[in-house]
Order: C-alpha cells, then sequence, then structure tokens
C-alpha cells in the first residue's frame, strides 16, 4: 500500500528566491502607486480651495517624513514601470511573417513613449 | 580505463528519502559521490543506485533533455538533472529533492496524477470540424502559422514550470503553466478547429485568470516554451473574446 507524502505549501514561499521576492515588489509597487494618487487628488482639492490652501499644501509636502514618502514611492514607481515595460513582448508578442520583433525593441519603444509624454507634459506645464 | 570507483575528488550529496508506510516526512541522507567534471547529477544517482543503495529510487530515461522524467529541485531550483552538471554546483553539498508542489511516491518520484489529468482536460490534440479526405492531401502550413505556435509545441511534459509556480502551489485546481502552453499550443494550429472546446476551461478561474504572473515557469523551462508569455497572450485573447461576446452575444468567439 502506498501513502504518498502531501503536496506542501509554504506561507513564506516568496522569501525562498529573489525572482518570487522581485514579483511581491512588484505587485506591492501598485500599494504605493495609489498612496500617490490619494496625495494628487488632495493636491486637486486644495487647488480648488483656493491659493492660500495650495500654498499651505505645498508646506505640508516639505516636511521630511512626506519628502521620505515620496523617495519611496518614487523608487516603486520605477519599479513598476520597468517591470511592466519589461513584461509587455510576453503579453504582447509582434512577428513580421516568421521572425519575431526583438522583445528589446518592444522594450525600446514603450521608453520612447514614455519619455515623449513626459516631454509633452512638462511642455503643457510650462505654458 | 579510468576506475571511477578510485576517483579522489569527490562531492556530497543530500538527497531527500522517503518510504511509503514507513517515514512520517522525507529525510535528507548525505552519499559523497565521485566527482567527474562531465557528469550531470543524473550521473551521479546512477552512480549511487548501481554501486552505492539499490534502494535510492527517480524517475529519468532518455539522459539527454527529451524525456521530461528527470525533473527534481537542485538545491532548492527545479532542474532536470540530465542537464544539471555537478562542475555547476561545486563544492556542495548538493541537495537534491523530489520536485516541489506535488505529492511524493517515494524518494525522488513524485504523483504526477494532477498534471495528467489535466493535461486531457484541455484536449491537447487537433480536433476538426471534419476530417478532410486523404486524397486531397495533407493540411498545409505556411511557415508563419507554424511559427504562430511552434515554441509551445516544445513542451516535454517535465513539470519543472509546476514545481516553480507559487500560485500551483497555493491553488491546486489550477491547471498550471505547461497545460496553458499547450492549449495555446493547438488554438494557435491553423489545422485546429476546437477553440470553442477548450475556452471554457481555459479561460475560467482555475485556468489562466488564476495566473498572477510571477513567470518563474518560463525561467525553469528547459525547452524555452516561456508559458507565462503563453499565458498572458491567453489573457489578452480572453479579454477581446469576452468584449465581443458583449457585443455580439450569438457570435463565434
Amino acid at each position: 500500500m502506498t501513502a504518498p507524502y502531501p503536496r506542501q505549501r509554504s506561507n513564506a514561499w516568496y522569501l525562498a528566491n529573489w525572482p518570487y521576492r522581485l514579483f511581491m515588489l512588484r505587485e506591492l509597487s501598485a500599494v504605493f502607486l495609489a498612496l500617490y494618487t490619494v496625495l494628487l487628488l488632495l493636491l486637486v482639492r486644495k487647488v480648488h480651495a483656493g491659493p492660500a490652501a495650495f500654498a499651505g499644501y505645498v508646506d505640508t509636502l516639505q516636511s521630511p517624513l512626506l519628502i521620505a514618502v515620496h523617495v519611496v514611492v518614487m523608487a516603486f514607481a520605477l519599479l513598476h514601470s520597468v517591470t511592466w515595460f519589461q513584461a509587455v513582448p510576453k503579453g504582447l508578442p509582434i512577428r513580421r511573417g516568421e521572425e519575431p520583433v526583438p522583445p528589446q525593441l518592444v522594450i525600446g519603444a514603450n521608453y520612447v513613449l514614455l519619455l515623449a509624454v513626459t516631454v509633452i507634459v512638462v511642455v503643457v506645464v510650462r505654458v | 580505463m579510468t576506475n571511477i570507483a578510485t576517483a579522489e575528488q569527490t562531492v556530497t550529496l543530500e538527497i531527500a528519502r522517503y518510504r511509503p508506510g514507513v517515514d512520517q516526512r522525507p529525510t535528507l541522507q548525505r552519499y559523497d559521490v565521485p566527482y567527474r567534471e562531465e557528469w550531470v547529477v543524473l550521473d551521479a544517482l546512477n552512480y549511487l543506485k548501481d554501486r552505492v543503495d539499490g534502494s535510492l529510487s527517480y524517475r529519468w530515461s532518455c539522459r539527454m533533455g527529451i524525456c521530461g522524467s528527470c525533473g527534481m529541485m537542485v538545491n532548492g531550483a527545479a532542474k532536470l538533472t540530465c542537464a544539471a552538471f555537478l562542475r555547476d554546483y561545486l563544492p556542495g553539498p548538493i541537495r537534491i529533492e523530489p520536485l516541489s508542489n506535488f505529492p511524493v511516491e517515494r524518494d525522488l518520484v513524485i504523483v504526477l496524477d494532477d498534471f495528467m489529468e489535466k493535461l486531457t482536460a484541455i484536449k491537447p490534440w487537433i480536433i476538426r470540424d471534419e476530417e478532410q479526405p486523404i486524397e486531397q492531401g495533407e493540411y498545409r502550413q505556411t511557415p508563419a502559422q507554424l511559427a504562430d505556435f511552434k515554441q509551445y509545441s516544445m513542451c516535454i511534459n517535465c513539470m519543472l514550470c509546476y514545481a516553480a509556480c507559487p500560485v500551483y502551489q497555493h491553488e491546486e485546481q489550477f491547471l498550471g503553466p505547461a497545460v496553458l502552453a499547450l492549449a495555446q499550443r493547438y488554438n494557435h494550429d491553423s489545422r485546429d478547429q476546437g477553440n470553442a472546446d477548450r475556452y471554457e476551461l481555459i479561460w475560467s478561474d482555475e485556468g489562466i485568470w488564476d495566473c498572477t504572473f510571477v513567470g518563474e515557469c518560463s525561467a525553469v523551462c528547459p525547452k524555452h516554451v516561456d508559458p507565462a508569455g503563453a499565458i498572458q497572450q491567453a489573457k489578452v485573447e480572453s479579454t477581446l473574446g469576452w468584449y465581443r461576446s458583449f457585443i455580439a452575444p450569438f457570435g463565434r468567439r
């Protein structure tokens, strides 16, 4: 009679290796981006409330704690962008005839697009 | 001729042993094997079974990366042991365990019934509405049509991707990487007309939507099948199919 040893699961599976840890950080990045949208929405609200409220909010944002929050959010935003750009050719592979378009080209196109959008936003804000 | 039994340099293997009905849980047993630069882990296991301990159980067949039988965890990573060279794990010890996320039958042998059932569930064969008469010749394909699925047809069912998949570890009902990649292999085959027979299962919660895109299935795949890519592409197709069913509820998906 056989009695197989049952399959095992670990609640700490994501600590097992670096790809798993990176996956968890990638997923966690969404939480930090959501946090940042809250800060942005508050900003919109303060703009609506008038120049005094806006100036007060800008003052608040300059507190060491909120600067630290921004640094952390920025790090996660970068991780988010890099990892998802990296994933694009997996979900949307492009082929020309039989030959696949190199994934690096697809990823590169995303960075170019990001740069273009950033430039447009900066120009619009300056005007 | 070199006598391997008198070789000087040795490497230590820590091998998981489990005797059903006797052991409560697997234990590690240490063995010293002669070190050979050209030896893979499977060679060391064969040496042990032939000369040291005949009770050691493991699966293997072709020892050239085609049969997909010798998948095990080598130092915690899913590997074909016929392609894992001892020299890459020096100085050791090298830990050999059965593939993760499966029940253990004995020692390094896993129970693969779950995988087999899922494999047949997605109908991994060419389905035709109507067979073309033999007089009309073979079903022809352009190189571009072949390129659409060829990569997925390289799967050897070694199940390394299941051992690397944390989703499968936690959700046993998940169809898993290899099966979903094979579903793409047939759905994308221009000769196949069986998409309608497959999509309900593939597009279900147990199918592609259980996947959180960890991506390790593709990293461990010895045949570069890229199941993670296949699943993400199926997600795109499933989403488009959902929108199509919304616009034209009675149309073909």
